[in-house]
């Protein structure tokens, strides 16, 4: 009797302190990608003591390294029956994409309407993006599962190693997703990958918003708010662009980003307790004793 | 009035009649499953011609006039070989049509699932989907690609066996009576003082536009970093140039991809893939593709397609469509050129008029580069001996069939074995060479980076980790197709 009641109570501790071990802030090595703007321009030549990085908002020690090569680019595009009033906008992203996309990185193609499709795997070779793009043809499904789709992007590229970049190129809008969007917020959270996104339909949208109705107004509004968060959250940058050659400058403006990012390298201690732990980073220049900040695009932080 | 209720016998013949209907109804629409061939020969007659299909173009060009076959037992085995490519078909797409449908199932459970799934039931159906994928894939190019392209080799073999010996003394008549002068192109002695290819000079800026827009089109593989592999190439594409028509300057470079591939472009153009110089076994295979190349842009076929492709009014710019028809590798560049004028439609392809033209091209290509080949001092049958290595081995695996290209695999083999024997006795030509066997060490170390990079090229459709390896279908190019589809032999 004695024995049972000491082994359950062993079992008790052995449990409790498993638990207290999961929630314990454990070391991490963890790479945060930033850019750094100045009046819409982008800020190079930055050094470490330019830097301030702070995890929960405690100040954190780093080191500045020189951003992975090859980075690995995958775009996520939407293909739906229901995207043709802006399928020129997609067109003119991946034609800018072509253009200004440097040689010498991994290049993927991904599609989705119902369902997630890889069309073209990581490859150096960008005209093969364009190749299978003009492949596609006419789409088969006229939904629009966009949370399902980033999800699982998320998913696959989380699994990679290195620097790891998500171009979204789509309406935002969603369907009939199996993810929720909070389910699709926590993933972005969890996921070191810096996420681009370009609103395609923006330029319909100056035309026929102010005869909307509100439900649609309200899908409107949704849809850019998701494309948004994707970006905040993970430190990359929303486009809405407003006419036709807009797209490619907004391609060349996330080739342009990615070449001047900044890779901070430090040890993560916030808990794996499922909590959402801020981050916050400071770039700054000192002029004359005085302190000139910069705009900095970094992730919010961390989900683990 | 009559009614129904009052005739029984009309009611249940009228029922029988309606389920007879329908009974036949459903045959009709159950695909009929192609039946287990039967050996139509004797085995005596069947074992021979079994064998002799299995042997390479060359000895078959040797032994044909030798095999005593009857015009009924050669139909017989076509016949045979044509329902065993049914039969086996049939196998492999019923497989594709199972993973397909178990697929489809386990999707739809992941789907329905996926807000309640635990981590293990998750990984469990993952795995499950993965490895239902990759046998559904196999299967799939097995039955599209490798059995099909299979059959297509043994029925080629079964043309030859049927028709060379016929077509040789033919040959060896034309030799005698010295008719065999009066063929096109059949003045050898002179190559590289008669006009094949009037004005190739003006192809250089073409060719000069094309490489630049190609390179633009980001579809171009880089090219290799070996000076050794480059200059290699280089020095055998002048040495063979420099004895054929070819006036303007060739300008070689290999590309570092593992596509078995070369092509040209007008103006003395050349781009040979790695892939072609690892799977060339000696320097005379590889002299005799350059020379095929070197002798579509000496006969300027290039200049002399855009022509026509101007005709068929397509859309493709004519320099684009020079490169498509010539490089296959690089074919689907013009649908870059296709986005500037739709989105959709975009499938197109080049209209027949221009196929035909290609036939011509081809033919020509293989006869001219057969004599450049020669008259550089190499061994001719090193092209027919790459050809059908390449065909039997390496047909399927780009998804594209030696036998269906225009003109068919049969025919230019015929074509290319007779020009052979049509070229002047020469002494001492070379088979193999030592620079040819250093350039092959010195492409392992490049063929070893790129299989080095290539592994750690990150990848979207990556295996669930932690999965038991997939089912794999054993199945070689080249093995025998009995490997993977049993068939009668007696």
């Amino acid at each position: 009797m004695r024995a049972s009641h000491f082994l359950r109570n062993a079992a008790c501790l052995l449990a409790a302190a498993r638990l207290l071990c999961a929630a314990a802030p454990q070391g991490r090595t963890v790479s945060l990608y930033v850019t750094v703007e100045k009046g819409g321009g982008l800020v190079t030549g930055l050094t470490e003591k330019n830097f301030r990085l702070y995890e929960d908002g405690q100040p954190k020690p780093f080191r500045l390294e020189p951003p992975e090569t090859p980075a690995t680019i995958a775009l996520l595009v939407e293909h739906s029956q229901a995207s043709w009033p802006y399928l020129n906008d997609i067109a003119q992203s991946i034609e800018g994409f072509f253009r200004e996309a440097p040689e010498g990185n991994w290049y993927a193609l991904a599609t989705f309407s119902n369902q997630l499709k890889v069309e073209v795997d990581f490859t150096k070779m960008r005209g093969r993006i364009l190749e299978a793009f003009s492949e596609l043809g006419q789409p088969l499904w006229d939904a629009i599962n966009t949370y399902d789709a980033v999800w699982e992007m998320l998913d696959k590229m989380g699994r990679l190693p290195g620097r790891r970049v998500l171009i979204f190129i789509g309406s935002g809008y969603d369907d009939f997703s199996a993810y929720t969007l909070d389910e699709v917020r926590r993933k972005v959270e969890q996921t070191n990958v810096v996420i681009y996104a370009l609103g395609a339909g923006s330029m319909l949208r100056g035309s026929y918003e102010p005869y909307l109705g509100n439900t649609a107004r309200m899908n409107l509004y949704q849809a850019e708010a998701f494309l948004r968060m994707l970006a905040d959250k993970s430190g990359g940058q929303a486009w809405f662009p407003r006419f036709e050659t807009a797209y490619r400058d907004a391609m060349r403006g996330i080739m342009q980003s990615l070449a001047a990012q900044y890779r901070l390298v430090y040890e993560s201690t916030v808990p794996r307790d499922g909590r959402f732990h801020k981050i916050k980073v400071e770039a700054f220049q000192v002029v004359n004793d005085r302190r000139e900040d910069f705009r900095v695009r970094a992730r919010e932080g961390w989900r683990y | 009035m009559l009614k129904l209720t009052e005739l029984p016998w009309l009611r249940s013949g009228l029922a029988c009649l309606t389920c007879a209907a329908l009974l036949l109804q459903t045959a009709a629409c159950e695909p009929r499953q192609p039946a287990t061939p039967k050996v139509p020969l004797q085995p005596a007659v069947f074992e021979p011609l079994r064998e002799a299909l299995l042997k390479s173009y060359e000895e078959l060009f040797e032994e044909a006039p030798r095999l005593e076959f009857t015009a009924a037992q050669i139909q017989q085995m076509r016949e045979y070989l044509r329902r065993s490519r049914e039969y086996c078909v049939s196998r492999y797409k019923d497989r594709v049509k199972e993973h397909e449908k178990n697929l489809e199932s386990a999707q739809a459970e992941l789907k329905r699932r996926t807000a309640t799934l635990s981590d293990a039931e998750r990984k469990e159906l993952h795995c499950r989907i993965q490895n239902l994928r990759a046998v559904k894939s196999q299967a799939e190019v097995l039955a599209n690609h490798a059995i099909p392209v299979a059959f297509e080799n043994r029925q080629a073999k079964l043309d030859l066996i049927e028709k060379w010996p016929a077509q040789l003394k033919q040959i060896q008549q034309e030799i005698a009576s010295g008719a065999y002068h009066n063929r096109p192109y059949g003045d050898v002695k002179d190559i590289g003082f008669r006009e094949v290819g009037k004005g190739q000079e003006q192809d250089v800026k073409l060719g000069e536009d094309t490489v630049r827009e190609m390179r633009q089109t980001g579809l171009m593989p880089p090219e290799v970093k070996n000076e050794a592999v480059q200059k290699y190439v280089a020095d055998l594409a002048k040495k063979i140039a420099a004895r054929s028509d070819l006036r303007v300057p060739v300008k070689v470079t290999v590309l570092n991809s593992k596509e078995i591939n070369a092509f040209a472009l007008p103006g003395g153009f050349l781009f040979v893939q790695r892939g072609l110089l690892e799977a060339a076994e000696d320097e005379s295979q590889l002299a005799g593709v350059l020379a095929h190349e070197i002798a579509h842009a000496a006969a300027r076929h290039g200049q002399r397609l855009m022509k026509k492709a101007t005709i068929a009014n397509l859309i493709y710019q004519a320099a684009q469509v020079a490169a498509v028809i010539l490089t296959g590798g690089a074919a689907t560049i013009g649908t870059y050129y296709a986005l500037q004028y739709g989105f959709y439609g975009l499938g197109l392809v080049l209209s027949l008029d221009l196929l035909g033209v290609s036939r011509e091209f081809e033919l020509e290509a293989d006869q001219l580069g057969v004599q450049y080949a020669w008259n550089a001092g190499y061994d001719p049958s090193g092209f027919i001996r790459f050809f059908d290595k390449m065909a039997t081995r390496e047909g399927y695996v780009n998804g594209v069939s030696w036998f269906r290209t225009h003109p068919p695999f049969y025919e230019r083999m015929v074509h290319t074995r007779r020009e052979m024997l049509f070229l002047p006795k020469k002494e001492g030509l070379i088979r193999q060479s030592a620079a040819f066997e250093q350039m092959k060490k010195e492409l392992a170390k490049v063929t070893a980076e790129a299989e080095e990079e290539e592994k750690g090229r990150p990848s979207l459709l990556a295996p669930e980790q932690g999965c038991p390896a997939p089912e794999k279908i054993e199945y070689k190019p080249g093995d025998k197709i009995e490997a993977i589809c049993a068939l009668p032999t007696s």
